[in-house]
């Protein structure tokens, strides 16, 4: 027990684990070890390098106390978990007592036909966006995004702010259709066509060729460069390697654990009850409750609730909760604003009064509100609408129906026809019927009438009675 | 000096118009003669369908005694206006007589559309319009047995709702994708599919008609789907629309709108200055309008011109609509389906009580354009007469807040 926490990985979830791990009070020795050359950094914000608003410098992640060991460019190649020891390309071999898996993942190549050269790599002009170095030096000229997921659509507006020709490319109906419905996603292809960006959607890659991008739609599009956004695959090598149970990520169970008690992943590289990896906040909420796990504290890790929020500064973007998670329609309440006109639109899906899926586009105070609502588990208020305007309650005064409302269409009556006739004598209910005719068409304004009745004879009362 | 004034039709709108002019005809300056072709006065065709639910005839007459002693009022029952001549200013009726005016009103309603599929007059088919048309579908019903209606809009439902009453066992077959589709949008669809379905009536929609099918004795057997099903049934109701009756129009020379219905301008007069058309028959600046209350305004309209106060023209007429569907409410009210230029709706559905409501509001979300309830249409009373006006709180305590 004395050569403590080793970490692969120097990502987000590493960084945040040797952190924490400190902050809790861990005491034996914290080691991790990054195969980038440079010190961990947000990589959720690599698209606004990408789109030249942030330099590669203000995504680093805040310094971790001086007795954390991190090695940097240095690669974990091999795991002997008979002698607790990782081997690295270096040479050196480092012995834990605990050893975290933050591998985190690698962009997936689809199959298609001449993406790959023959040494396994990526053919002339074929890129993809993971690291820092992968967003330096994009040739200018068309570039051809495919995939239109979030990173699909953040990288496409993000080239498309630099000033570049951009061409997105993807297969369902309308971008990020695995997290917006129909008229949400319709919405962000108007937006993406606005600002210049040229969709394809409903349609496949089917062969590449440097400068030459066919479609299985049959369109061929030229381009200087293609650019994969189509998914990822954690890295579990080391892992299945060493015979820990994988599945598409190294297998956890709620204490975060694999299959060998010893170790331990957390991040991309990590699959926690089929979840799909991908998103930065269950790599922070792993990574902080496996801190409290390794110090002692009791915690357990259940999920994170996804809240997905497009980063780029042209529209309003966000989802909360996996669409999945209203599968079962009963005792669910929803909720829909559609105001084609200004681009906004918004369908909350509640239980008991909770948020348990939110989609919405053009409506950024709502989208802060609810995000707040979500992460604390509030109820929304009563006004719904209220919520998603961004306004208050008091936006609609609490006034009295306007004196040339019709209240009977049938014989169209309006409330002052009423008022009038109470003034003229007819003080019961049916004297108010039969001089205004009100109530004897179809009948459905039954309530109304009685309502301004009674509010009739009630101010009459009361200014009779001062 | 009495003048003639002849009206062609005795339903709710030719009643309302000679009722009112009575009222306000203090000079008693028109002499009043009414050709109805149905054999009872007028009565409140609205609530045809609680005729079924056990009212009587008599319970929805509009009519009553001092109407039909009214010396001025010469109504003739059974009897159908055949022609107009403008020329001698003359009707003739199918039995011959000849009947002079000074004004003429129609009011003709309107009839069931019923699409010329095969089939579609065998014995076993009906429409529902008429007292008469209950009856005849009250003779023919089986309990136990299936009844098809054709068209899933609100008269459709009214009518598969009569045959349960009559113990059926209703199909309705709409060709849209959803129930009611001119009053309601998919969600409140949903709401009444699922509704409506509770109350045991069978739902077929996004599905048309191939044709009525015979047996060897010519009666209805079935049914027969554009996609082939069949539905077994000896009785089919035809609800798949109305057409305004403007059969009158062409031998006088009068015009008829693009989608039928006698061409007359917003003061409801045809181009003929002593003609006039209102209630479904009337194609008001080429527009016809299947409600009563609109019907109403015009016959307001036509007394005012016919007592020589002329000039008001016809408001935007108000096209809520409220079902009547046993337990089942659905009302629609102002612009139901957001055609307004840049007007924002939110909708409400509430899948524990089957509920869905939808407001239709200006951009700054404060005034109310229209809006759509089924399941529960309790908020209607207050939300309709706020139509066109800023809402008087916010609006999910409009709808939902127990305002009683
Ligand atoms: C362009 C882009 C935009 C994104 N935007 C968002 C977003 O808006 N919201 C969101 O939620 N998520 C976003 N993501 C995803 C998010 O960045 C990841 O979920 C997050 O980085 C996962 O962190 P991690 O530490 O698990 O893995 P990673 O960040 O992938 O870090 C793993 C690190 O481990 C290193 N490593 C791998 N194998 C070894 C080894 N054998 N030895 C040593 N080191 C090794 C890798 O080089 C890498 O540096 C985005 C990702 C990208 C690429
Ligand atoms: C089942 C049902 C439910 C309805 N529910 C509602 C509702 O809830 N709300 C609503 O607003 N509306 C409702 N309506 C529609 C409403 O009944 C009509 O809008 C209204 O009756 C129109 O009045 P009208 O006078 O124009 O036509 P009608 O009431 O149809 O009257 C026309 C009359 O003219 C007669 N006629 C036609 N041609 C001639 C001729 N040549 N000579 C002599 N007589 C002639 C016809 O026989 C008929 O009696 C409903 C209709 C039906 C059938």
């Amino acid at each position: 027990m004395n050569y403590g926490t080793l970490i692969v990985g120097n990502g987000p979830a590493a960084h945040r684990l040797a952190g924490q791990l400190r902050h809790h009070g861990h005491q034996g020795a914290i080691t991790v070890l990054g195969a980038e050359p440079r010190p961990a950094y947000n990589r959720a914000l690599l698209t606004s390098v990408l789109a030249c608003t942030l330099s590669a410098d203000d995504l680093v992640l805040p310094r971790l106390p001086e007795n954390v060991q991190v090695r940097l460019g240095i690669t974990a190649t091999r795991i002997d978990r008979v002698r607790r020891a990782v081997y690295t390309d270096d040479g050196t071999v480092y012995r834990y007592d605990q050893l975290v898996l933050a591998t985190g993942a690698r962009p997936n190549a689809p199959a298609i036909t001449g993406l790959t050269s023959s040494d396994g790599g990526f053919s002339e002009g074929v890129r993809a966006i993971r690291t820092v170095s992968d967003c330096e030096d994009i040739p200018d000229g068309r570039t051809i995004v495919l995939g239109g997921g979030v990173l699909g659509v953040e990288t496409a507006l993000a080239l498309r702010h630099r000033g570049q020709d951009v061409v997105l490319v993807h297969p369902g109906p309308y971008a990020m259709d695995d997290l917006l419905d129909e008229s949400s996603g319709r919405l962000l292809l108007v937006h993406l066509e606005n600002v210049g960006v040229k969709v394809f959607p409903g349609a496949r890659a089917a062969e590449y060729a440097p400068g030459k991008l066919a479609l299985d739609d049959g369109h061929v599009l030229d381009a200087d460069t293609l650019l994969l956004c189509t998914g990822i695959r954690p890295n579990i090598e080391l892992a299945r390697a060493a015979g820990l149970a994988v599945r598409t990520g190294v297998l956890i169970d709620d204490h975060l654990r694999t299959s060998d008690p010893h170790i331990y992943a957390i991040g991309d590289c990590s699959e926690h009850r089929g979840a799909k990896p991908g998103h930065i906040a269950p790599a922070w909420e792993q990574a902080e409750q496996l801190a409290r796990l390794l110090t002692g504290h009791n915690a357990r890790y259940v999920g994170t609730r996804l809240v997905v929020r497009l980063r780029t500064s042209s529209i309003d973007v966000a989802s909360f909760g996996s669409p999945g998670e209203n599968t079962d329609r009963l005792a669910t309440e929803s909720v829909t604003l559609s105001d084609p006109a200004r681009g906004r639109y918004a369908r909350l899906i509640l239980r008991d009064q909770r948020i348990v899926h939110a989609v919405l586009v053009g409506l950024p105070r709502a989208i802060a509100s609810i995000s707040q609502l979500v992460s604390r588990s509030l109820p929304v208020p009563s006004s719904r609408l209220a919520l998603l305007l961004g306004t208050s309650a008091d936006h609609w005064s609490n006034a009295e129906l306007p004196d040339d409302a019709v209240i009977c269409v049938c014989n169209n009556v309006t409330k002052k026809a009423l008022t009038c006739a109470w003034r003229d004598g007819a003080r019961e209910l049916t004297n108010l019927v039969r001089t205004t005719r009100a109530t004897t068409g179809c009948g459905s304004c039954q309530r109304a009438v009685e309502r301004i009745y009674r509010s009739l004879s009630s101010t009459t009362e009361t200014s009779g009675a001062t | 000096m009495t003048g003639t004034l002849v009206v062609i039709g005795h339903g709710m709108v030719g009643h309302r118009l000679v009722t009112d002019l009575r009222v306000k005809d203090r000079a008693d300056a028109w002499r009043i003669v009414v050709l109805a072709e149905e054999s009872r006065p007028a009565y409140d065709r609205t609530a045809l369908s609680s005729y079924m639910a056990g009212k009587s005839a008599h319970d929805l007459t509009l009519v009553d005694h001092d109407f039909l002693r009214d010396p001025l009022v010469d109504l003739r029952l059974g009897t159908v206006a055949a022609s107009v001549d403008r020329g001698s200013q003359t009707v003739t009726t199918t039995d011959g007589t000849d009947l002079g005016y000074d004004a003429l009103v129609l009011a003709t309603g309107s009839r069931p559309f019923v699409p010329p599929v095969p089939g579609h007059d065998a014995p076993g088919c009906f429409v529902y319009r008429t007292i008469d048309d209950l009856d005849a579908i009250r003779a023919a019903a089986v309990s136990g047995r299936p009844g098809v209606v054709i068209g899933g809009g609100l008269l459709g439902l009214e009518a598969a709702n009569a045959l349960r009453l009559l113990g059926m066992r209703p199909h309705v077959v709409e060709m849209a994708s959803r129930l009611m589709p001119l009053q309601v949008d998919d969600g409140g669809g949903r709401v009444l599919a699922k509704l409506v379905g509770e109350l045991g009536l069978r739902l077929h929609c996004g599905a048309a008609i191939r044709s009525v099918d015979t047996g060897t004795d010519g009666r209805v057997c079935g049914v027969t789907l554009a996609d082939g099903s069949v539905l077994d049934t000896e009785l089919v109701v035809f609800s798949a629309g109305i057409r305004p009756r403007d059969e009158l129009a062409g031998p006088a020379g009068l015009g008829r709108a693009q989608r039928g219905g006698f061409l007359v301008d917003d003061q409801c007069r045809t181009s003929d200055e002593r003609i006039w058309a209102v209630g479904e028959c009337a194609a008001v600046n080429g527009r016809c309008y299947g409600l009563a209350a609109p019907g109403y305004r015009m016959a307001e309209i036509v007394v005012q011109q016919l007592l020589g106060f002329g000039g008001a023209a016809l408001p935007l007429p108000d096209v809520s609509t409220k079902l009547k569907l046993l337990g089942v409410d659905v009302a629609s009210f102002g612009d139901a389906h957001a055609m307004t230029a840049g007007v924002l709706e939110i909708s409400y559905v509430d899948n524990t009580d089957s509920t869905y409501a939808k407001l239709v509001l200006s951009p700054d979300a404060r005034v109310l354009l229209g809006g759509v309830l089924a399941g529960d249409a309790s908020a209607y009373p207050v939300l309709r007469p706020l139509v066109g006006h800023e809402l008087t709180a916010p609006p999910e305590q409009l709808l939902f807040g127990g305002a009683n």
